[in-house]
């Protein structure tokens, strides 16, 4: 479902994204893993076509995002960690805006529509204006309206900051639910038991470089130890820093 | 080989009912919860609009008096004028607007990740900018139009066809500020900030070479009274061209004047077909430049940046260096988040350039014999603007300040500083800064206009007193009536709170200048007009001063007194 192919980004002097290649099937949860600034970001805006890439190339269904991105993005969705609601509009219209938009008969429409606010128990809430919702409630509702127009792709950038525990699970078991039935996540988050849980493989970027990707048990081969993900990321993270230093050290 | 696709929704359908959407709950939540607001709004337009269509159709009365035909060349010169002038607001505004919510706000964002098409994107963004935009242009231009068709006796169709008009018009300058603004964005030079400046650069120097001509043309047919106006209509001669959009516009509502509907159509249809051209150009061009330039927008600076202390900093802890230490850490805070935001201070300056340059090209009038209690009514003017200017300027930037602390008081709360020490503190910035800018501004214009000694002080004075005052009212107000949930000043601004902060302001500025400074120049005025410049001013027109001072100290202590009061009280 998602290739990326030795895509470099480069933001002026500043290289975000380096040579970086990645293969996503379909049904796969995927986690994308990496310390702050690593370029986790700016590869899920290359995947949602929010940026382009500087060099190489990124599909989503076989459609190349710089080419064909129109296409690419009626099969996405993206539930950003800054989630964004009309303010002025009730959850209910918001979730009709997405189904219109992509282009659901009205009648499919009346029925995702209603099984997402179950899904998500909107019903509390779903007719206020969104202007006067919490953190959870926006980041509910984000959820469910990525979800009404049944995307072949899930893109969620730290989907549970602001969910209560309950929540939480709810949505740890609905994810794994959606990529069973055959969507494809992919996953950034810095909750590693979240990824650990969940993920069927984990990507590590740090400074622009895929440099751990695979199950728990390649990247355990990879850090050459046992334990949890926090160790293997800890492990990986600190060798390619080290390694960093040394290639910059060698540098004239 | 992709993956099966669903099918393309119509988009601008989709688009349309959003906005109906959105307008529809604004209004309802305007007129529910806004209302005091909402109806400031109307009330102020319509008094803006009453106030423009009653001195344009005294104006065009003096037309009247004075035989000067209405449909002629005289009122066409005027006309082409002031459509190019809305016309150039109309591209400023539009595009200022547009690349706000194309490239900067969080919608855009959103809807970029969905498949909404580039050019679906730009146009209903386009039609909110130049909604929004040509605001001013309505409340304008409409009644400017209304009262020449009242003084000249124009028939029915030409009030049918003005909305045609102006609709038309909006679109030519609106389309061509987007097609500026996606090309800006998408090829601007990586230097934005040295490539921006020598664009300002250009534009200011153009600018001020044409002001000078039109100031040389306006003395030499001053000093010649009127006889030598061609060098003057010479220097407009750009706006009154046949490919002046402006000057369809003239042709048009001139013919529509006279009753020539054939007249008015071919104008009316130049309007129309150039407006929807140069639009569907700026559409086609937001589909191939958009998406594009939003990238390039997402890795323009991005270079990393050195924040330090600057000269600025220490000036300002200088000039409040009465106050204890941890009140004068904090006001050097808040004056390093003004300068680091040009958006705060770059309207401050560009009001300040307009008045010293209106001030200098008044000063060359009198040069050329201008009536000497002309300097009274435009020195009064001065000082009205300058007043209405910190109204605004405070009202917009100290008012919202206590509220934009709410969210991180604990970081104030947990300093050994004591919450009427954060309150002095932000009046200590206000008043300083605001006493700075209006008494040197005041100054400079008056001593440019040569005002007399006893003018200078009574100006000086008032406005101290204003700057005071305002000062008070914000802080102490914006104490009062905080908003702790909003973290957008602009929306502080706008809310309950900041509309009551607002018409306060106003209030106190008419009262204060009606009080401490009317009537030195109606005394003035009056002298002036009777011809005995030599005689002896009232004493009674300096009663006003020790009320206004009086009310200047009342606006400081007690604002402040209850902002304390209110803020001690708070829960965090």
């Amino acid at each position: 479902m998602i290739d990326i192919v030795e895509v470099t980004k480069r933001y002026g002097p500043k290289v975000a994204v380096q040579d970086l290649s990645l293969h996503v099937p379909a049904g796969e949860l995927f986690a994308f893993l990496g310390p702050n600034g690593a370029g986790k970001t700016t590869t899920i805006k290359m995947l949602c076509g929010l940026l382009f890439p500087s060099s190489g190339t990124v599909s989503v269904g076989g459609f190349d995002l710089a080419a064909r991105g129109d296409q690419a993005r009626a099969l996405i969705a993206y539930v950003p960690d800054q989630p964004f609601l009309y303010e002025k509009l009730t959850g209910r219209e918001f979730l009709q805006f997405t189904a219109d938009l992509y282009a659901l008969p009205p009648d499919r429409a009346r029925d995702k529509i209603a099984e997402v606010i179950d899904l998500f128990h909107l019903d509390e809430f779903v007719d206020d204006l969104t202007e006067r919702y919490s953190h959870g409630m926006r980041q509910r509702t984000v959820f469910a309206a990525a979800l009404v127009h049944d995307p072949r792709l899930l893109i969620a950038d730290e989907p549970t900051v602001g969910l209560d525990p309950k929540s939480i699970r709810e949505l740890k078991t609905l994810l794994r639910k959606l990529a069973s039935g055959g969507m494809t996540i992919f996953l950034s988050t810095h909750t590693l038991d979240i990824a650990e849980e969940l993920a069927d493989r984990i990507g590590i970027i740090d400074r622009g470089r895929l440099i751990g990707c695979g199950t728990m048990d390649d990247l355990r081969r990879q850090a050459s130890r046992d334990g949890t993900l926090e160790d293997l990321f800890m492990a990986i993270t600190e060798e390619a820093a080290a390694e960093a230093a040394v290639t910059a050290e060698a540098k004239p | 080989m992709g993956v099966s696709l669903p099918p393309v929704a119509d988009q601008p359908r989709v688009f349309r009912r959003l906005r109906v959407g959105l307008a529809r709950n604004g209004l309802r939540v305007a007129l529910e919860s806004g209302r005091l607001r909402f109806l400031s709004m109307i009330a102020t337009s319509l008094v803006v609009a009453a106030f423009t269509g009653a001195v344009s159709w005294y104006l065009f009365r003096q037309l009247a008096v004075n035989n000067i035909p209405f449909k002629g060349a005289i009122v066409g010169g005027l006309f082409d004028l002031l459509f190019f002038t809305l016309g150039g607001m109309l591209v400023f505004s539009t595009g200022i607007i547009l690349y706000a919510s194309l490239y900067t706000a969080p919608e855009a964002r959103y809807l970029l990740t969905t498949p909404a098409r580039a050019d679906h994107i730009f146009a209903t963004k386009f039609q909110g900018a130049v909604a929004f935009s040509s605001w001013a242009f309505v409340v304008l231009g409409v009644p400017i139009f209304l009262a020449y068709g009242l003084t000249a006796g124009v028939p029915w169709y030409f009030y049918a066809l003005l909305p045609v008009f102006l609709l038309g018009y909006v679109l030519l300058p609106g389309s061509v500020s987007a097609a500026l603004c996606l090309l800006l964005v998408r090829y601007m030079p990586r230097n934005r900030r040295q490539f921006l400046l020598l664009v300002t650069l250009a534009a200011v120097l153009l600018a001020g070479v044409w002001l000078a001509r039109v100031g040389m043309s306006i003395r030499k047919s001053i000093q010649t009274q009127g006889r030598e106006l061609d060098d003057l209509i010479g220097q407009f001669d750009l706006v009154r061209s046949g490919l002046a959009p402006s000057h369809w516009m003239t042709r048009g509502v001139l013919a529509a004047a006279r009753g020539d509907l054939p007249g008015a159509a071919l104008p009316l249809a130049l309007v129309w077909s150039n407006g929807l051209l140069v639009y569907v150009g700026a559409a086609a061009l937001a589909r191939r430049l958009y998406r594009p330039g939003f990238d390039r927008m997402s890795g323009l600076g991005r270079g990393k940046k050195l924040y330090g202390t600057s000269p600025l900093d220490r000036a300002m802890e200088f000039l409040v260096g009465y106050l204890d230490r941890p009140t004068r850490v904090l006001v050097v805070k808040d004056f390093r988040t003004f300068r680091r935001d040009p958006t705060q201070w770059g309207l401050l300056i560009l009001f300040g350039v307009l008045m010293l340059i209106g001030a200098s090209n008044f000063r060359g009038i009198y040069q050329g014999g201008f009536a000497v209690m002309d300097r009274y009514a435009i020195s009064l003017m001065n000082l009205c603007g300058t007043a209405v200017l910190l109204c605004a300027g405070l009202s917009r930037f100290i008012y919202p300040l206590i509220s934009l602390e709410g969210r991180k008081f604990w970081i104030l709360g947990l300093t050994p500083v004591s919450r009427d020490q954060i309150l002095w503190g932000k009046f200590a910035f206000a008043a300083t800064g605001s006493l700075l800018i209006a008494e040197g501004l005041i100054l400079f214009t008056d001593l440019l206009i040569g005002l007399p000694p006893e003018g200078l002080a009574i100006h000086a004075l008032t406005l101290a007193v204003v700057a005071l005052g305002l000062s008070g009212l914000n802080v102490g107000l914006g104490a009062c009536l905080p908003n702790f949930k909003e973290t957008d000043p602009s929306k502080i601004v706008v809310g309950f709170g900041g509309t009551v902060n607002m018409v306060a302001g106003l209030g106190f500025v008419v009262v204060v200048i009606a009080l401490m400074v009317v009537p030195f120049h109606a005394a003035q005025l009056a002298r002036g007009a009777s011809n005995r410049p030599d005689a002896a001013v009232s004493p009674w027109v300096f009663a006003g001063l020790p009320v206004g001072l009086v009310l200047g100290a009342a606006a400081v202590v007690l604002p402040l007194r209850a902002g304390a009061r209110s803020l001690r009280a708070v829960e965090f």
